[in-house]
């Protein structure tokens, strides 16, 4: 109860922290939102998953960062109309979301789930969404759709078939039929490969750029880094930090954080790299023979250790954050 | 055509072409067809519009019509409940009194064809043994049967939308209630749907040797059965609009 109390003010410092980044007046942000969560609290019987959280969504893009069970799946279904709010209010252009079935024509949704309907093709499965959407051209929109997430060559084949990225892309071109307003990506990027990564990373910027609302969710940071400038962290279903995705990252590396470095004379690189002042500590690691890092600035030792390297004629062959995971950036973030 | 101005109905079919309760509700569709060819080896001295008078009264009302539009009733949003790809549907521009009722027309217009059919078959094999039977009787089947396949599907699209295990409910529901308890005790009688069933089919073939107890005015039963549509309907509708889809 103690330690929890103790969370809570942790969390609240965190927030009056950032929302002081450049993007980060919460209160300015609600008011000019597409998008308004107020005192949003979202329970299952005695779990919390979402605890009191306000925030404010407008215009571009906005990462929703968290560990898995943060509750960033329940505030995008609450925000999308799928669940009913325990406590507090969501607007979407200023109307409640579940009040006006007619707003979902503005809001294109990329739920986390897998499962389509596999019995229909690509393309069926577009077409339909348009049809339910009452698009003017319904196979000129279908058609667009399929293009722009890639699938043109796979459209007639039926959507069982599809391999895991597939059917994210064939959730996205669902989503964009209706070329709405608001789009809410629920993990768009899970079980997509290399190549399709990038390209949907690019079609989200060009959705942001349009100047769509775009809300995407990933629990991994460095997917988050290359989406969003702007980012709102949940932690055990409370608001951790509101703001520029910068803004906080250099919070984050002002931390001691352990890289792992593999080359070919590991002793050698940690003798020079312990008389920096930009390390705090270093130790070999025998499995796998590496050497392990643990840094006081780490951008610092990023720029330093190829420097090192080649100076004394050390060869690189990996380079690593150890503690990269967003649970230790969480941690992280919530100790501050 | 279907797809551009009725969507859920057009996925509902594609959903029952694809899935196996289909085949299994046209085996049940077809199950009175055996009676109709051992009734060609042996009449038992019954003639042909008492003996489709007890297919229908005996089996088709209480047993097979519920139980295959349970089938069909219950995958129409329950499978989509079960596998979440509800949330392709509920985040679309359409209200939820229209889902539903395009859900109810697609699983009213798969089990009632496979009925028709399998009643039409059934009246044939029979039509041409040694007698025919009265002319009243093949309409009779058909249309009593569409009212049950109607009201159980409007009721039992409701039953999936409120209890989890609705399948299984529903079938205890049928072997207890319709099949067994509101068949034999007079008093809980007027509770059941296969009764109005009953009651539009022995109005309407008006023979005195097939006949029900204490059947209900044609009127009255047909109103009960378009009501017990209608009030599902709106129920099934209301918790839609309730539930978290998660």
């Amino acid at each position: 109860m103690k330690n929890n109390q103790h969370e809570d003010d942790r969390l609240t410092a965190m927030v009056a922290a950032t929302a002081t980044a450049p993007n980060g007046d919460v209160k300015a942000q609600v008011a000019r939102a597409t998008v308004e969560i107020e005192h949003l609290s979202k329970w299952y019987g005695d779990v919390v998953a979402v605890a009191d959280v306000s925030f404010g969504i407008g215009p571009g893009i906005t990462g929703l960062l968290g560990p898995n069970g943060a509750g960033k799946s329940s505030i995008l279904k609450v925000l999308a109309g799928l669940l009913k709010p325990s406590a507090g209010e969501v607007r979407i252009m200023g109307k409640r979301v579940r009040s006006d079935v007619q707003l979902f024509r503005r809001i294109g949704m990329v739920p986390e789930q897998e499962t389509i309907y596999s019995y229909l093709t690509g393309r069926e499965f577009v077409r339909w969404n348009a049809s339910l959407q009452r698009v003017p051209d319904i196979d000129g929109a279908t058609q667009r759709a399929l293009m722009t997430a890639d699938l043109g060559d796979a459209a007639e084949r039926r959507i069982g078939g599809y391999s895991k990225g597939m059917r994210q892309r064939i959730k996205i071109a669902a989503a964009l039929v209706h070329d709405p307003d608001i789009l809410v990506l629920d993990e768009p990027l899970t079980g997509t490969d290399p190549v399709q990564r990038v390209h949907l990373i690019q079609l989200i910027h060009n959705l942001g750029a349009e100047g769509k609302t775009v809300f995407v969710s990933s629990h991994v940071l460095h997917e988050v880094e290359r989406l969003a400038d702007r980012i709102i962290v949940i932690v055990n279903g409370k608001l951790a930090a509101v703001g520029d995705f910068h803004a906080i990252r250099d919070k984050i590396d002002e931390h001691a954080r352990m890289i792992r470095v593999k080359s070919t004379n590991d002793r050698g690189l940690a003798s020079m790299l312990i008389t920096t002042p930009h390390v705090a500590s270093v130790r070999l690691d025998p499995d796998p023979q590496s050497l392990v890092v643990e840094a006081e600035d780490v951008r610092a030792v990023y720029r330093l250790l190829p420097r090192i390297a080649r100076e004394h004629g050390i060869r690189l062959f990996e380079i690593a954050a150890l503690d990269d995971s967003l649970a230790s950036v969480f941690a992280y973030v919530t100790e501050r | 055509m279907i797809l551009t101005t009725f969507p859920t109905l057009w996925l509902t079919l594609r959903q029952f072409a694809a899935g196996r309760a289909t085949r299994v509700v046209a085996f049940f569709a077809v199950t009175p067809i055996m009676f109709s060819l051992v009734y060609l080896f042996d009449s038992g001295g019954s003639t042909a519009t008492e003996f489709l008078g007890s297919v229908f009264n005996e089996f088709l009302a209480p047993t097979i019509v519920p139980l295959a539009t349970l089938i069909l009733a219950t995958a129409a949003l329950g499978n989509e409940l079960s596998d979440r790809t509800i949330v392709y549907l509920a985040l679309k521009p359409v209200t939820r009194w229209r889902l539903i009722v395009e859900k109810f027309i697609g699983t009213f217009l798969v089990t009632g064809v496979a009925f028709i059919i399998g009643i039409f078959i059934t009246w044939a094999l029979v039509a041409f043994g040694p007698e025919t039977p009265a002319s009243s009787v093949l309409p009779a089947m058909i249309v009593s049967s569409l009212f049950g396949v109607a009201a159980y599907g409007a009721v039992f699209l409701f039953f999936s939308l409120v209890i989890p295990r609705a399948l299984l409910v529903g079938v205890i529901y049928i072997l207890l209630w319709e099949s067994l308890l509101a068949r034999y005790i007079p008093g809980i009688r007027v509770l059941s749907i296969r009764h109005f069933m009953q009651s539009i089919f022995v109005h309407w073939i008006d023979n005195s040797r097939v006949t029900i107890p204490q059947p209900t005015q044609l009127i009255t039963a047909i109103i009960v059965l378009v009501a017990v549509v209608i009030l599902s309907l709106i129920l099934a509708s209301l918790r839609l609009r309730q539930m978290n889809l998660d």
